[in-house]
């Protein structure tokens, strides 16, 4: 009677079994903000990847196997994305990958670590695309994190050396949100800016609280009253977009150089006002000249509605393909070995993945929006064109990091 | 009163206390069955962090549900009392590297101890200007203290840590019961143990003068001062007690995350104390547990099925308020009384009657808020508890508002019977 029974479980279990080796799939969890008021940063991320995947995939995947991407949403918190950490490794994900929010991926560096030195053997692998705080790659670095972002100083570097080689710029008025973030972005403005340019002037330097300030007019009739020709600005969300916006209303005529200029929603909010107001320091620029480049921008915002922002994604995935072909493995043990010191050339030329701090090396773009652009960014007509090109070289910064590599 | 009456109360008494000791037994119980049925690793990781929350949601219903005192700051004492700990934890990293001091001799399990003193401490300090008033007064004094102190966190990074926060290791020091803490799994004992510790003390803390005289003030203050005794300090004596095994939660929580940012003390988390505690009831004192157990595994695990599960836990939380102000607690009490009372079979067609109706309007709103979902969100087709709905196609809308008119029509022919039987 129950002989059946068991000869179809057996079946099955052989038919999934096999399904499994046919067709191996490697995944990587996304944990960033996928629902509520910060979905806007994580969801773009999401379809960025997923389409992208399609194309590795299509391209022979990761040394043969098929890449699957899997969202777990965070909410920006740090205690529930190591719940998420958790739910991923549980499902045998073992690369993970976030960007939004510095705490969660202090949280995610450390708990990956002492996850590693607990389960060796079950490894996993935090590729961060967009946590810019120095420290990581720093005095905090860790062998299982490999940041495919240039921090906030290396922004700040090549945003200086940009400056400094711009002769009409004498004045410059600093403006950040009041924590730590903001306050690293003034004082490394304030060091680079004086060791580069000892005659430019900083006019001012102004903290305001972090997303609390609905109306910036104070602010920027301070910041005219200062006769600065540029200001500077880590802001990011709505903090940005209500700056500038502020600024254009009040007719304040220097530009502002900002990290976070061009994140989504931005250009729809600002519209006419950000024009030639607001410069992006990036690894990309809206209006790419490569025309396949161009192509996928195109077919990204009209298969999901959401902009072709995140270059470094793409850089992130084709990394990671080169590093499985060039192990033969998708083991993140081996992974982490062949993406050490690894090369490849992007769109925007060659990068790195600094072996001695897992900070990848890359030239960087400051670009400033502009009007009637052939691609325009969020369906409108604006975009952000190219002002200056950065050298890799003079983007780059030493690190302090003394690597502890398992052995 | 004569001598036989006074020894029946003692005999009743006895008994009622043999009798109080059952939900203890049980609750011991499942705390040791639930490793053995729930094995793997991400299991155990929610397990813990429902027990931190368990502790979090009952201490702030000792200022709520007991004292009358809606705060909005709570997450002040979890967050303090979590950042006391991890630094006592990095303390204990240090000194035993050194291998001496005082620290060196600490076990980790004991930190949420050091956060229960630092959560105590900080209402000790904070509280006493604050428990002058109840109500309004006091949830915007909270209010302003939660953001007073979330904001500090984020200027002073030699203490808070940055955004980043302050992280530690958990397994260093002495080790206690050759617990590891290695694993989710070793860290479950850990938080099992200071759940059930803290549950009962904060259970015990209702049965003491102290936890009385809090229901009191919560229920007439005027009349507790005419009979001597002082509203303020009784609300700052609960304020203190509430605020300790706030930060003992957040002593668990430095364990078992091993970090701890600033944005713990914020609104948000302040917010999560309040919708655990409302939606289990605050009138119940189990009821807290039960919000917790569903707002955690709601948490965590609804974004994986569904883009709106935000809504979702908006819409809980505002129907338990509107219809079911008692919460979830409330409605197992009322189950309990029936029972006892020996009217559970006559009541019992009404409630089965209105269930169904609040799953079937419940499935009916499911199915408009994921058809909606899906037409501004790109998926093809809708996917409800297993059956497929085309995205946009009249089907999904035509069941989702069947399922709702059928809920309603089923509400409205079982509310006789549960008037009937009132």
């Amino acid at each position: 009677m129950l002989k059946p029974v068991r000869t179809l479980v057996t079946a099955s279990l052989l038919l999934a079994g096999s399904a499994v080796s046919a067709a191996e799939t490697v995944k990587l969890a996304l944990i960033d903000p996928l629902t509520g008021p910060m979905a806007a940063a994580g969801q773009p991320a999401f379809e960025h990847l997923k389409l992208e995947a399609e194309r590795i995939n299509a391209n022979g995947g990761l040394n043969g196997a098929k890449l699957e991407i899997v969202g777990l949403d965070n909410k920006v918190n740090p205690q529930e994305s190591l719940v998420q950490l958790q739910k991923a490794i549980n499902d045998g994900v073992q690369l993970v990958t976030q960007g939004n929010g510095s705490s969660v991926a202090s949280a995610l560096i450390t708990s990956v670590e002492k996850h590693n030195r607990r389960n060796p053997g079950k490894e996993v692998l935090y590729l961060n695309y967009a946590a810019v705080d120095p420290a990581f790659t720093n005095e905090r670095c860790s062998y299982w994190h490999f940041r495919f972002d240039a921090n906030a100083d290396m922004k700040m570097n090549a945003l200086t050396n940009y400056i400094a080689n711009n002769e009409d710029i004498h004045k410059v008025y600093l403006i950040n949100q009041d924590y730590s973030f903001g306050h690293a972005v003034s004082k490394s403005a304030q060091e680079m800016l004086k060791q580069k340019r000892p005659d430019i002037e900083i006019v001012g330097n102004d903290f305001h609280p972090l997303a609390k300030v609905k109306d910036f007019t104070p602010y920027v009739s301070k910041i005219q009253a200062s006769g600065a020709d540029a200001v500077i600005s880590g802001n990011w969300g709505q903090d940005i977009t209500l700056l500038v916006k502020a600024a254009a209303e009040f007719g304040l005529k220097a530009p502002f150089y900002t990290y976070y200029g061009a994140s989504s929603g931005v250009v729809t909010q600002l519209g006419d006002k950000g024009v030639d107001r607001i410069y992006q320091i990036n690894e990309y620029y809206g209006d790419f000249e490569d025309p396949e480049m161009a192509k996928r921008q195109v077919e990204m915002y009209e298969k999901t509605n959401w902009d072709f922002y995140y270059l470094r994604l793409s850089t992130m995935l084709d990394m990671l393909k080169a590093a499985a072909d060039k192990a033969g493995s998708t083991d993140p043990k081996d992974l982490a070995k062949a993406l050490e010191g690894l090369s490849i050339e992007t769109p925007t030329g060659e990068v790195t993945m600094r072996a001695e701090d897992h900070q990848i090396q890359l030239p960087m773009f400051i670009s400033v929006m502009k009007d009637g652009m052939k691609y325009g960014a969020e369906g409108t007509d604006y975009n952000f064109h190219k002002v200056a090109e950065i050298a890799r070289d003079d983007v780059t910064l030493p690190t302090t990091c003394r690597m502890r590599r398992p052995n | 009163m004569s001598d036989d009456m006074t020894a029946t109360m003692i005999r009743s008494n006895q008994r009622f206390a043999l009798r109080g000791l059952v939900p203890w037994l049980v609750f011991a119980a499942v705390l040791l069955i639930l490793p053995f049925i729930f094995t793997d690793g991400f299991s155990f990781t929610l397990m813990n962090a429902i027990g931190i929350n368990i502790v979090f949601a009952l201490s702030y219903n000792m200022l709520l549900g007991q004292g009358g005192m809606l705060s909005f700051g709570h997450a002040v004492f979890f967050g303090l009392g979590s950042y006391a700990a991890m630094h006592a934890m990095i303390a204990i990293d240090d000194a035993s590297y050194a291998g001496e001091g005082f620290w060196a001799h600490v076990p980790v399990v004991a930190m949420p101890l050091i956060g229960m003193i630092g959560g105590g401490l900080v209402a000790l300090v904070l509280g006493w200007p604050f428990c002058r008033r109840a109500g309004t007064a006091f949830a915007m004094i909270t209010l302003g203290l939660g953001e007073m102190i979330a904001a500090a966190g984020q200027m002073f990074p030699s203490v808070f840590g940055g955004e980043a926060g302050i992280y530690g290791n958990r397994m260093v020091g002495p080790q206690w019961f050759g617990l590891e803490l290695a694993q989710a799994a070793d860290v479950y004992w850990f938080i099992a143990f200071w759940t059930f510790a803290g549950v009962l003390a904060m259970w015990a803390f209702t049965r003491t003068p102290l936890g009385r005289l809090s229901n009191a003030v919560r229920d007439n203050a005027d009349r507790l001062q005419f009979i001597g005794y002082q509203p303020r300090n009784i609300r700052f004596l609960v304020f203190i007690a509430s605020g300790s095994f706030g930060g003992l939660a957040g002593g668990m929580a430095a364990v078992n995350y091993e970090i701890i940012t600033p944005e713990s003390l914020g609104l948000i988390p302040s917010g999560l104390a309040l919708l655990m505690a409302a939606v289990g009831g605050l009138g119940v004192f189990y009821g807290p547990i039960v919000g917790a157990v569903l707002v955690t595994l709601m948490n965590s695990l609804l974004s994986d099925y569904s883009d709106a599960s935000i809504l979702y836990v908006g819409l809980i939380f505002l129907s338990i308020v509107m219809f079911a102000p008692r919460g979830l607690g409330g409605g197992i009490e009322h189950v309990r009384t029936a029972y006892r009372e020996g009217i559970l079979a006559r009541r019992l067609p009404g409630w089965i009657g209105g269930a169904a109706a609040v799953l079937l309007i419940a499935l009916g709103l499911i199915i408009v808020i994921e058809m909606m979902f899906a037409g501004h969100g790109g998926g093809d087709t809708v996917n409800v508890f297993g059956i497929q709905f085309q995205a946009g196609g009249a089907t999904g809308w035509l069941a989702g508002v069947v399922a709702l008119v059928v809920g309603v029509l089923v509400m409205r022919a079982t509310r006789k019977n549960r008037e009937v039987n009132a």
